[in-house]
């Protein structure tokens, strides 16, 4: 009996004592009036007038900033001058920024150029140079374990589009589904735009599509990254060659902006520590190109037209 | 020191109030104590899980936040980037605040409307390398948990997350109240059994209390109930055997004061009977006697004129004579016929005057008594005062003295008074010490009283009082009487 009274004040004791000691305090950093509301400061400008590089969301925009972010800086550092990255959800919305000038340079898409080109003036600067080649394609890609061979098996199914104007994810598997006496709507169960790339092989690869058409080199960029997409996925169909999706500028940029980005990215494959930045965005170099490339291009978009206004 | 004062401070309190309020202020001061001792406790250990949860929640609120925000903010969706924070403030209540800032640090959205407490700002940041960073600001609404996480890597920005503790500090207040409550009832419940409990304990303290005050006066007939089987059942057992004991012990002592008191009447009434039957002897016969021979020797005298023996029968006479002086004398001090024959006011008077030619010390004597007293008040007054008088006499070393005798309806009163040297009434004793109790007994006996005042040099007043409502409740007639 008295051994449990003891053991009860002792007990006690130590509650006591426990109850005593102060709360958990966190060192406080500071003291703010969260009613005292002033207004923001505007962004101090920059010291020098940043170079506005618009990509298009052939990838997601995360992606984009991941796989440029080398080649930004490696032109920061060649142009001695800040680089702003600006990305939009959709290539309209960056085909408006290089109409009225609020952008200098810009990678866009193959259709994106072609539209821009023949409504605004768009100017091709460069292209990118990949495996050799000039060109891309579309490639239709389903589920490994799909057993559809070609367009016409995946009827009825659900289709990922990448972006409105995109040739190699809306307008070449827009013909495709044409070629069969089908309008998208009729011949998929449905459809929905992913406004980029690697979103729509994301959603193959999680089944979330039955099917979509991307840009093959994406798919190829998507595959080095992530092998594990290999087992996942399947090309049931490759487009012709198009012309690749290329660098182009303003019609505001001034013409020696131009010229001496076009140097600078044209010397890239010559210069070592370009490797790295190129690299990253999976380009072997920058090479002149051709508007005539493209003409192949603009046969398939008088066939199935693209909206014209973002 | 103050050990010690605390201590005695303490024994005060506790030692001034009731048993019941001690053990209400046990009862009321434990629960009380456990009560404040498992608030605090519970205060702190609510604070340190909800501290410990608002720091997580504000990490993993920020972490979402920053995650669902880069690519809105890489695609310069500002509409998109102010649903995102309204959601974030609609969907956790402890969100304060939110808001994203870019990679120069600049706001791009944030929840204060019509501007931004621009301290804000600088009181918590993070590196690119951080998973996140949470400081802990004060501000005018309480503490808020400040979390900043880098948006991939801080390429893209920052998201910042203020969690106010207001719903801690809400629910502690809560909880506080609740367990106060619970004191309350519990106290109030403890007080109730309690104020039960001590009933059930201080019923037989009390009840025992109250019996022995009982039998303090006298009264030894009460008896406890035994209310329990514990300690106090055994004490009230024990109470009730000890009446029960006083009780024969009483009626033993009261059976043999009785007696005694019988005997001591019967002694004195035999004392007075004796004196009376010897006085009457002495005057009746002895004195006669002596009378025959007085005259019989003045006959002797007249007759033989030349006898020789004329002178002898002279000195016969006078030595006859005074024996029958003595004689006299002796017959009126055993018993004064007077008192029997004229009542007390003579026989005082006269005590009076032959004590005051005897002692040479002026007596004033006032009777005022219209008829006679009982026989046997007469005498015990007569021989209270004759004691008293002798007294003065012998001790007081008076130059007067005083007898007041008189009735008050149905009390007779007696003041013997003197203006002698006086005595310490508490520590006299031997002769004297023995005469005043024969003068208490006698007046008690009578159920009377005697009160003796002395201070020294200032003389000696002794008051008798004798009740003359006479049924004396000694001699009942149940009580056995002793035969002499």
């Amino acid at each position: 009996m008295s051994r449990v009274l003891i053991a009860a004040y002792r007990l006690m004791i130590v509650a006591v004592l426990v109850s005593c000691s102060p709360a958990p305090q966190n060192q406080v950093a500071g003291t703010v009036d969260l009613n005292n509301l002033q207004p923001l400061p505007t962004a101090s400008g920059h010291n020098a007038v940043p170079l506005r590089v618009a990509i298009a969301a052939v990838i997601s925009p995360k992606g984009t900033l991941e796989s440029y972010s080398p080649f930004l800086f490696y032109l920061e550092t060649k142009l001695n001058r800040p680089v702003e990255l600006i990305q939009r959800r959709t290539y309209l919305e960056v085909n408006d920024l290089i109409e009225h000038g609020e952008v200098d340079i810009a990678f866009v898409c193959t259709s994106a150029y072609v539209q821009g080109h023949d409504t605004f003036g768009m100017e091709l600067l460069v292209a990118p140079q990949v495996d050799g080649k000039t060109t891309y394609n579309s490639v239709l890609i389903v589920p490994t374990k799909s057993d559809g061979q070609s367009m016409d098996d995946l009827r009825g199914k659900v289709f990922a589009f990448t972006d409105p104007i995109s040739l190699s994810g809306r307008v070449y598997p827009t013909s495709l589904v044409h070629q069969l006496g089908f309008t998208p709507e009729e011949f998929f169960a449905r459809t929905f735009f992913t406004y980029s790339h690697d979103e729509a092989i994301r959603a193959v690869a999680s089944g979330l599509a039955d099917g979509a058409a991307v840009d093959s080199l994406v798919y190829a960029f998507a595959l080095a990254r992530d092998p594990s997409l290999k087992a996942k996925l399947r090309v049931i169909h490759t487009s012709p060659d198009f012309g690749i999706p290329p660098v182009v500028v303003s019609p505001f940029t001034r013409p020696q902006v131009a010229a001496e980005l076009q140097a600078l990215l044209l010397g890239m494959a010559t210069d070592p520590d370009a490797a790295h930045a190129l690299a990253s965005v999976g380009i072997e170099r920058f090479v002149l190109i051709e508007d005539g490339a493209y003409d192949s291009v603009r046969i398939i978009l008088q066939e199935i037209p693209i909206p014209q206004t973002p | 020191m103050i050990v010690r004062k605390l201590v005695q401070w303490f024994w005060d309190i506790v030692g001034a109030v009731s048993v019941r309020t001690k053990i209400l202020g046990i009862v009321l001061g434990f629960i009380v104590l456990l009560g404040a001792g498992v608030t605090v406790q519970a205060r702190y250990a609510v604070t340190t899980t909800m501290t410990a949860q608002l720091e997580e929640q504000s990490v993993s609120i920020s972490r979402d936040l920053a995650a669902r925000s880069a690519d809105p903010i890489l695609l310069n969706d500002l509409l998109r980037l102010h649903d995102l924070l309204d959601e974030t403030l609609a969907n956790n209540s402890n969100v304060r605040y939110a808001f994203l800032l870019d990679s120069r640090g600049q706001v791009i959205v944030s929840t204060f409307e019509g501007g931004f407490p621009l301290d804000l700002l600088t009181l918590n940041s993070t590196q690119p390398s951080d998973h996140h960073h949470t400081t802990l600001i004060q501000t005018d609404e309480g503490l808020i948990w400040d979390t900043a996480v880098p948006i991939l890597d801080g390429k893209v920005g920052s998201a910042r997350i203020g969690l106010s503790d207001a719903s801690m500090r809400a629910a502690l207040s809560t909880l506080t109240a609740q367990l106060l409550l619970t004191i309350l009832l519990v106290s109030t419940t403890g007080v109730l059994v309690a104020i039960f409990l001590t009933w059930i304990l201080t019923r037989p303290i009390i009840s025992l209390a109250r019996a022995t005050q009982e039998v303090a006066k006298g009264d030894f007939s009460q008896r406890v109930k035994r209310w329990a089987n514990d300690e106090i059942g055994d004490l009230a057992d024990a109470f009730n055997k000890m009446s029960e004991e006083l009780a024969i012990t009483d009626e033993l002592r009261r059976e043999r004061e009785m007696l005694r008191r019988q005997l001591l009447e019967k002694v004195i009434t035999t004392q007075e009977d004796e004196r009376r039957r010897i006085a009457r002897e002495l005057h009746d016969s002895t004195s006669q006697n002596l009378t025959s021979l007085i005259v019989g020797l003045r006959i002797m005298e007249t007759y033989c004129q030349q006898c020789a023996a004329q002178s002898k029968a002279s000195d016969l006479r006078e030595v006859a004579s005074h024996t029958l002086d003595e004689v006299h004398d002796l017959s009126m001090r055993l018993r004064p016929r007077v008192l029997d024959d004229l009542g007390l006011a003579a026989a005082l008077e006269r005590l009076a005057s032959e004590w005051q030619g005897r002692y040479k010390i002026p007596v004033d004597v006032v009777i005022q008594l219209n008829e006679r007293l009982p026989g046997e008040v007469e005498t015990a007054i007569y021989r209270i005062v004759q004691e008293a008088l002798t007294n003065i006499a012998r001790h007081a070393s008076a130059h007067s003295a005083s007898v007041l005798v008189e009735r008050r309806g149905d009390l007779v009163r007696a003041i013997v008074e003197d203006d002698g040297i006086g005595f310490d009434v508490n520590t006299d004793h031997g002769e004297r010490h023995l005469g005043l109790l024969g003068m208490r007994e006698r007046a008690e006996l009578l159920n009377g009283t005697l009160t003796i005042e002395s201070t020294t040099e200032r003389g000696t007043s002794i008051f008798i009082e004798i009740p003359l409502d006479l049924s004396p409740p000694l001699l009942s007639p149940d009580l056995p009487t002793i035969r002499l």
